[in-house]
């Protein structure tokens, strides 16, 4: 890693001529499109994602953030474009595929399952892709379970089942699920929606701490709130293609963006 | 707090041990210590209700761990019983293959089909699955009338040799613990599959796909598996059944509708997503159906005496019991036990902490629901 105008300048560059290469980054888009019948969602957008960086992307509502997160983590297929993961082509793999290849997500809507504790959530994304484990049986996994519990927050809260989290602590759930997979890259998909000011800092405080320890992050958010403190760059797409890109004051800064999120009230 | 902990994490052995398993695990065990002494009590034909009530136990957990864990719900459960029992008649009748070896061969054809039926689950949802499930059982007995050549059509396949060489008349015992030992095999085959690592990614199959992907687990990979347990074992009850008094490889005994639906009866009665309940559920049911054949009460209003409308007695016990325990007898009886044994020692018992979660049948309805919505309604958000 070099210095951070070097980064500016390269994705600066990827943003002009529109042509990325599948090592530029730990994540490559290259050209990626989808389309439901008619309409384009992602048009042809490419970006790269470094290595140990907090990637901010963002747009408003029905820019396409989540057509090209479910493109990237294997929900669908891109119509056209190339996904590059550590360098390798992985365009329609699918999505548990993805993860054992160390790429993992939240969801926006949580998605816990509800008829089992919070610790046994965690667990099971501790099992082996496998038809016959005993690992279970031998209480490694629970102890594991248990550190990552405590890791997102969540050590006084173990038993409980997710109906009795409250929402922080749903999103702590999803958290622990997905670092259970041992992920190299985390995409979280709007964390802060519906937090208060102090739950935004403290989720943000763990998010730094993770990426202290090793782990690149995405972050989707519709809206910059807690955000633009939180990460080392951003990419704000609206219609589906990039119209900034940078760091977050140039973001806050940059007059298209304004444009697109003043219309609205959320900054 | 430590003791407790680690007898917690000594792993297998340590649940094996009947010293520190839980009480509900000792009552388990003693109730199948009192069963294989019960010949001794039990006069000959009694012994083969029982065995055929085995039989019964069996295909209720073979149903219960593919529908009632993965949510899969397969409502012809009847296909894999008769590819197995017919494969092994089959074999037997017409080339003289001792039942020791058609049986293995009858199971190997049946996780066949079960690969068969497992490849479209794969694909198709909730209702359109078990559309699926439902015809190729009633498909499979069209085959077997349109070459009753080689099937028997409805009457089907009489006359093959018994397990083992034992006599129809005289070895009732002997085959009460044929079929005891098949229920206690597959009792604990299903229940170790069940709580070791698969049992927890099957039922999390059954609340939600999307996450089991997104944990990195393999939604198909786990389908196929349940489905060819369930029909390797479901065949190995057909087979081994047709090879006794209890059964012969016919439409009845294997594949009729009325078969298909008391095994879903009797899984969901006993407690769905559970094997335990659903093997007491099978048992219970042929029992109470035999009591119920004693019974000589006429209905007044259609002239039908009772016997003969047991499959009606069923289906109102089981709506019934959806709305008392919808969880099925063993999960009430492990909540009440569980609250007693807290009153006994003194502690305050826990207010009951399963208000939130939904039963395994609640979730499926659910999942049904859903997903018939989106078959029937889906223009409905633009109305509005």
């Amino acid at each position: 890693m070099s210095t951070e105008t070097d980064h500016g300048e390269e994705t600066d560059a990827v943003a002009a001529n529109g042509s990325v290469s599948p090592d530029d980054g730990l994540l490559v888009l290259d050209e990626i499109r989808k389309e439901f019948g008619g309409l384009v969602a992602v048009d042809d957008l490419s970006f790269a994602v470094e290595e140990q960086e907090i990637l901010g992307f963002i747009g408003p509502n029905g820019a396409g953030k989540s057509t090209t997160f479910n493109c990237v983590v294997g929900r669908f297929p891109p119509t056209s474009g190339t996904v590059y993961y550590k360098g390798e082509d992985v365009t329609g793999t699918n999505a548990h595929t993805m993860v054992q290849k160390g790429l993992a997500r939240t969801f926006q809507e949580f998605r816990p399952f509800e008829d089992r504790t919070v610790l046994k959530n965690v667990s099971l994304a501790l099992t082996p892709n496998r038809m016959f484990s005993m690992q279970g049986l031998r209480g490694k996994t629970k102890e594991k379970a248990a550190e990552i519990c405590k890791r997102v927050g969540l050590g006084d809260r173990m038993h409980m089942t997710p109906d009795e989290l409250p929402h922080a602590g749903l999103l702590r759930l999803e958290l622990g699920r997905a670092l259970a997979t041992k992920p190299d890259l985390l995409l979280v998909d709007e964390p802060f929606a519906g937090l208060s000011g102090p739950e935004v800092e403290s989720i943000s405080d763990l998010l730094l701490e993770l990426r202290d320890e090793g782990l690149t992050l995405v972050v989707v958010d519709h809206n910059m709130r807690g955000l633009l403190s939180l990460i080392d760059r951003g990419i704000v797409i609206q219609f589906g293609s990039m119209i900034a890109e940078g760091d977050p004051e140039a973001i806050k800064n940059d007059p298209t963006v304004q444009e697109a999120y003043l219309g609205g009230d959320e900054l | 707090m430590s003791d407790n902990d680690s007898t917690q994490t000594t792993g297998v052995l340590g649940r094996l041990n009947p010293i520190t398993m839980p009480l509900r695990y000792k009552l388990g065990l003693v109730g199948l210590v009192l069963l294989g002494a019960l010949p001794m009590f039990i006069d000959s034909t009694m012994a083969l209700t029982f065995a055929g009530a085995y039989f019964f136990g069996v295909y209720a957990m073979s149903w219960d761990v593919v529908s009632g864990y993965t949510g899969q719900i397969s409502f012809g459960h009847g296909l894999f019983f008769g590819v197995g029992g017919y494969t092994s008649a089959l074999l037997n009748l017409g080339h003289g293959f001792d039942p020791l070896l058609s049986i293995p061969v009858g199971v190997v054809m049946a996780a066949l089909a079960g690969i068969i039926i497992g490849v479209p689950a794969l694909r198709l949802k909730g209702p359109y699955l078990s559309l699926v499930t439902l015809v190729a059982p009633l498909i499979l007995v069209q085959i077997f009338i349109y070459r009753s050549d080689i099937f028997n059509g409805e009457q089907g396949l009489s006359g093959v040799d018994p397990l083992f060489g034992l006599n129809t008349f005289g070895d009732e015992a002997m085959f009460y613990y044929v079929a005891f030992g098949l229920f206690v095999f597959v009792l604990a085959v299903l229940w170790i599959v069940t709580r070791t690592d698969a049992g927890p990614v099957f039922t999390a199959i059954r609340e939600d796909e999307d996450a089991v992907e997104a944990v990195g687990l393999s939604p198909a990979k786990f389908k196929i598996m349940a489905f060819v347990l369930s029909a390797a074992i479901g065949g190995l009850a057909g087979a081994m059944i047709v090879h006794t008094p209890n059964g012969n490889a016919s439409p009845t005994t294997l594949l009729s509708i009325t078969v298909n639906v008391e095994v879903i009866i009797a899984a969901i009665l006993g407690g769905m997503g559970t094997i335990v309940g659903a093997a007491i559920g099978g048992v219970a049911l042929i029992l109470l159906r035999d009591q119920l054949s004693a019974v000589d009460l006429v209905v007044p209003l259609f002239d039908t005496p009772i016997s003969d409308m047991d499959f009606l007695v069923f289906t109102l016990i089981t709506f019934v019991l959806l709305f008392a325990l919808p969880g099925g007898i063993i999960r009430w009886a492990t909540g009440i036990g569980g609250w007693l044994t807290q009153r006994v020692r003194g502690e305050d018992p826990e207010i009951a902490a399963d208000g939130g979660t939904k039963t395994p049948p609640e979730q499926v309805y659910e999942n049904y629901t859903e997903e018939l919505r989106e078959i029937l309604g889906g223009d409905d958000d633009d109305e509005h």
